[in-house]
């Protein structure tokens, strides 16, 4: 449904010649209900990724395609409204002088939809998002930060988008919140096959809601698999590390990682000519600077873009972690089945 | 140093809980209430009487939401809640007296040296218009009594031990100059420059990169085990104090409502906002719908009833009539519930 | 460097400004009523001889071409001619401005002394006398009129304790004015090694000093002391405390962060007071530019009024160009 390929962004230094080379040569595609996780630290481009399918920014070099609704006729601008963005901070993107009921109507004007429809679909789009509609005339900051984001999200909703681009929706979110929203999302997916673009730096949450991981770093893409088989055995050394400093709330369960990342990401104006990581993997060789490794298929669907990554796969058995932090969650958090006994502390 | 026994002991009462003596705290929080006004002759509690104490070479986890009271707990802590805020009632007990009681000069001369703090959104809190070399070895100079050569080279020193790539520049670094993950590092430095006996961390590490996050606790942990301070390590962030911390409490709406070693905590949980925060982090939606509930219309709390009676699905009408206390389950691990749950 | 670069950038920009200042003030000038033909030849002047000077003065020719001609006698250095003193504009003002500038200087001086010393102790003690003392300085300081204030001070200081001297100017009667080499009386006396004359200076600028500065320190006393509050409150001011800083070093650092708002009014102060000080310097018949540019307005003497103008114009670039260097020096989010 989206294909982008060999996407390239540089944006002028003010004040000098050199350029940020934000994104570099990134392919990736995403059929009609699929969720491709886009994982990154900061630096990785993937905030621009997300605006260039967006369509805010225009790309230096690359083409967005988008096949929606069976149109073979591959266009690079899709219809209006059928792909949506949700933003990363509820509380700055929601105008605070709108009420809700406003905001969420909103896209309905570029639309250029009837206003006797109007009501309907917010009505539609508010009950989607599981939220009163007693809201409506509510401003912003009466909303709690979660709320917020829900609007957010049937702001988005409301255009009956086929792709929703998601930019750290729950980065500032506290963690029910956040899995509550997580668990809108993946209804929604079920009832509408929405596909998303799912940018994020939270490991869990990806791993959680996406069906495919891409992996960034300094503008390319390092790692692309399906999530599960690239979380139990990444191949790239960075896709290894980043998993390494996952920490999950049980103090058993680490995950195992031949790869501890040490030092800070390097600057994006003035990229070496070989791979990027070379400056901080343990696995380079100089094969690893003079070059950047090409794409490599490791199996269905799955791409490194490493020289050593049968190495790195070696040094790290397949992990089991996630499925048994899983299964353990299931049996510590079950609900107790018997009456609440009383606990009287002794004096 | 394995966790000892912090018991909160009897008293249904809400205030004037009162610890035994332990003369292996180091630091000791009794009953601290915070108070912020709101309208003119209002004011919001914002902490209920907190009690909580961290032993020598303790690494102590404090688990909340946002809103629940942790920056207000840390600053109070060092007896400087956030303005406007006003210290109730409580005690801080610190090398064998109640810090809160000292004057505003000796009061000086603990923090930065005795006990420190880091804090969160560095490149907020750093002077903008001095080098953060100069920062750091004003500590020095101020709390050390070295000469301004003296100083740097400690400073210098601290910058090394903390990691920061090409120390002799970034001496002359403005905090604008320094990407989140240095100036986070920088504030680090000036926290532990003096060997603090205590260090709080208030969500040092949110906002970071999850690599540099991880490199970040390891220093963390790395500096306290060598110079044998204890931590009280302030986080968002359940899964961090599974791997980072002896112990755990967890903090809603300005009460503590359970705390265990980290063992006991994640592996047997007993209170519902316990099991709910893990269930939140499991992503296993079924298990989390089990522990949450939408509070009803929002009914005027009773003082005396439970602060979490409103969001608990196991709630009992005892729940919404009697507060309960901060009272030991286990050797080492206290719950504030009627009804918590056991294995 | 990117400071000499940018000095060459404000430097060049300076025409066009002065350009348009000037505009601004030729056309408000020439919008004053009154004929200066008529009033130069007074009431017994006939209509054609109005007519015959009208012409001769270029007052019959439309308005821009008034202006262009005013221009290029800029460019060649000719301000015009003041006929109320018959003599060039340049001239007069090259003996008047430097008094009002030494005037204005020094009393500026005071201003800061006074304004950001109130400012800071008031600052760190906002309950205490200081802080009391300092709301009602800043409310006097601004309420009272200038002029009314100098007229207090020679009446209780000359009149009453014959400890001034007369206001007349800015040296005693029967001293001789040294060689003009700046134009500060202070610093010519000292140049010419007339100590006699050198005191005679001193004590003439010491009311009208007090009068400006005491005044002046008003503004510049709430500036500091708000930034100074500014910083203390700050998210970095709380921090140095949590560090356990001593208060002194925080107020020092808080200082160094609020210099730029203070700089700033000082500044506009600066500037400002070349022309505001006109009333005190009418009091003290100090003979500054000020004084000589609103005779200039009351009698329609054009010329003086706008070769003050462009005389205080460049004069407050100036100041705001090293102002914005000082900036750069203390403030080091500010690289360009």
């Amino acid at each position: 449904m989206l294909t982008v390929e060999h996407l390239h962004k540089q944006f002028p230094v003010a004040g000098s010649n050199k350029v940020v080379s934000a994104i570099n040569d990134v392919s990736f595609t995403i059929a009609p209900g699929e969720t491709l996780g886009l994982v990154g630290e900061s630096g990785s481009g993937k905030t621009t990724v997300g605006r260039i399918v967006v369509g805010l920014i225009e790309p230096s070099s690359g083409a967005v395609r988008f096949d929606l609704a069976g149109n073979a006729n591959n266009r690079a601008r899709p219809p209006k409204g059928k792909v949506q963005l949700v933003f990363q901070e509820p509380a700055e993107s929601l105008d605070p002088r709108l009420r809700i009921g406003a905001t969420v109507a909103e896209p309905l004007q570029a639309l250029a939809v009837d206003r006797s429809e109007w009501r309907r679909r917010v009505r539609d789009a508010m009950a989607l998002v599981r939220l009163d509609l007693a809201l409506l005339d509510s401003y912003p900051a009466e909303l709690s930060a979660g709320q917020q984001q829900r609007v957010g999200v049937a702001r988005a909703m409301i255009t009956e988008p086929d792709l929703v681009v998601l930019d750290e929706p729950t980065s500032a979110l506290d963690p029910t919140a956040r899995a509550e929203i997580i668990d809108l999302l993946k209804r929604i997916q079920a009832e509408r096959n929405t596909a998303y673009l799912f940018i994020s730096h939270d490991l869990s949450t990806i791993r959680f809601i996406s069906h495919r991981v891409a992996v960034m770093y300094l503008g390319m893409i390092v790692e692309q698999g399906d999530a599960a088989t690239l979380f139990s055995q990444p191949q790239h050394p960075y896709s290894s590390g980043l998993l390494s400093s996952v920490l999950l709330p049980h103090p058993d369960l680490v995950m195992e990682s031949s790869v501890s990342l040490k030092g800070e990401i390097p600057s994006p104006i003035d990229l070496p000519p070989g791979c990027f990581l070379a400056s901080r993997c343990p696995f380079v060789i100089d094969r690893c600077r003079a070059a950047r490794p090409p794409a490599e298929s490791v199996g269905p669907g799955h791409i490194v873009h490493c020289f050593r990554h049968n190495d790195v796969a070696a040094t790290t058995p397949a992990s089991k972690t996630f499925e048994a932090f899983m299964a353990e969650a299931e049996r510590i958090l079950a609900r107790p089945v018997s009456q609440p006994i009383r606990f009287t502390p002794q004096p | 140093m394995r966790a000892g026994v912090s018991t909160a002991i009897g008293a249904t009462k809400p205030m004037g809980t009162v610890l035994p003596a332990m003369s292996a705290d180091l630091l000791r929080v009794e009953n601290m209430r915070v108070v912020f006004p709101t309208a003119i002759g209002r004011s919001r509690t914002v902490l209920h009487g907190i009690d909580l104490s961290v032993k020598s070479g303790e690494i102590l986890g404090l688990v909340g939401e946002s809103g629940a009271g942790k920056t207000t707990l840390a600053r109070s802590i060092l007896g400087a809640p956030p303005v406007p805020g006003r210290i109730a009632t409580g005690r801080v007990m610190f090398e064998g007296r109640d810090i809160l009681t000292l004057p505003e000069k000796q009061l000086r001369s603990l923090r930065g040296r005795r006990l420190a703090m880091v804090v969160p959104n560095p490149r907020g809190e750093l002077n903008p218009t001095i080098a953060i070399g100069d920062q750091i070895a004003t500590m020095a100079r101020v709390h050390l009594g070295l000469d301004r050569k003296g100083a740097r080279a400690r400073a210098l020193e601290m910058l090394k031990a903390v990691q920061i790539p090409d120390p002799e520049r970034r001496m002359k670094s403005y905090p604008h100059e320094l990407s989140g993950g240095m100036a986070q590092r920088a504030v680090i430095a000036i926290a532990l420059i003096c060997d603090p006996a205590f260090v709080i961390s208030d969500d040092a590490t949110s906002g970071l990169d999850v690599t540099v996050q991880a490199q970040i606790l390891d220093l963390l942990r790395k500096l306290a085990a060598e110079h044998g301070s204890a931590m009280l390590f302030i986080t968002r962030d359940v899964g961090i104090t599974a791997h980072f911390c002896d112990r755990v409490a967890v903090l809603y709406d300005g009460e503590i409502m359970e705390a265990a070693s980290r063992n006991a905590l994640f592996l047997s949980p007993a209170h519902p906002y316990t099991l709910l925060l893990l269930a939140a982090f499991s992503h296993n939606s079924a298990l989390r719908r089990g522990w949450s509930m939408t509070p009803p219309a929002p009914a005027p709390a009773a003082v005396e009833a439970c602060i979490y009676a409103g969001r608990c699905p196991l709630a009992q009408p005892l729940c919404r009539r009697e507060k309960p206390p901060l009272a030991e389950l286990m050797p080492g691990h206290v719950v504030r519930c009627h009804f918590p749950v056991r294995r | 460097m990117h400071i000499a670069r940018y000095l060459l950038h404000r430097f060049a920009f300076i025409l066009p400004q002065l350009l348009g200042i000037v505009l601004v003030s030729f056309l408000l000038v020439k919008s004053i009523p009154g004929d200066p033909a008529v009033l130069m030849l007074g009431p017994t002047a006939t209509p054609d001889a109005i007519a015959s000077l009208r012409a001769q003065m270029g007052l019959d020719q439309p308005l821009y071409m008034q202006f262009v001609l005013y221009v290029n006698h800029l460019l060649h250095g000719d301000l015009g001619t003041s006929w109320q003193t018959t003599r060039p504009v340049l001239d007069d003002l090259i003996q008047r401005f430097p008094a009002t500038l030494e005037l204005v200087t020094f009393s500026l001086i005071l201003a800061i002394a006074v304004g950001m010393g109130l400012g800071v102790a008031s600052a760190l003690n906002p309950k205490g006398w200081v802080g009391r003392l300092a709301d009602i300085y800043g409310l006097s300081a601004g309420a009272m009129p200038d002029f009314w204030f100098a007229l207090v001070l020679i009446f209780v200081f000359y009149t009453l304790a014959h400890w001034a001297p007369a206001p007349l100017g800015r040296l005693d009667i029967e001293v001789i004015a040294p060689a003009p080499v700046t134009g500060f009386m202070t610093i010519d006396t000292l140049l010419g090694g007339d100590m006699h004359a050198f005191r005679s200076a001193v004590s003439h600028l010491i009311l009208p000093v007090l009068t400006l500065g005491l005044i002046n320190a008003g503004p510049i006393m709430k500036m500091t002391q708000s930034s100074m509050q500014k910083m203390l409150a700050s998210d970095a001011g709380r921090y140095e405390m949590l560090c356990g800083i001593p208060q002194r070093l925080v107020s020092r650092h808080a200082l160094r962060n609020a210099l730029p708002s203070i700089v700033t009014i000082i500044s506009v102060l600066y500037g400002y007071l070349i022309g505001g000080a006109v009333l005190v310097e009418i009091v003290f018949s100090w003979g500054g530019a000020g004084q000589y540019a609103v005779q200039g307005v009351l009698n329609s003497d054009i010329y003086p009024v706008l070769g003050f103008v462009l005389f205080s114009a460049v004069f407050s670039l100036i100041v705001y160009i090293v102002v914005d260097l000082i900036y750069v020096l203390i403030d080091p989010r500010i690289s360009h």
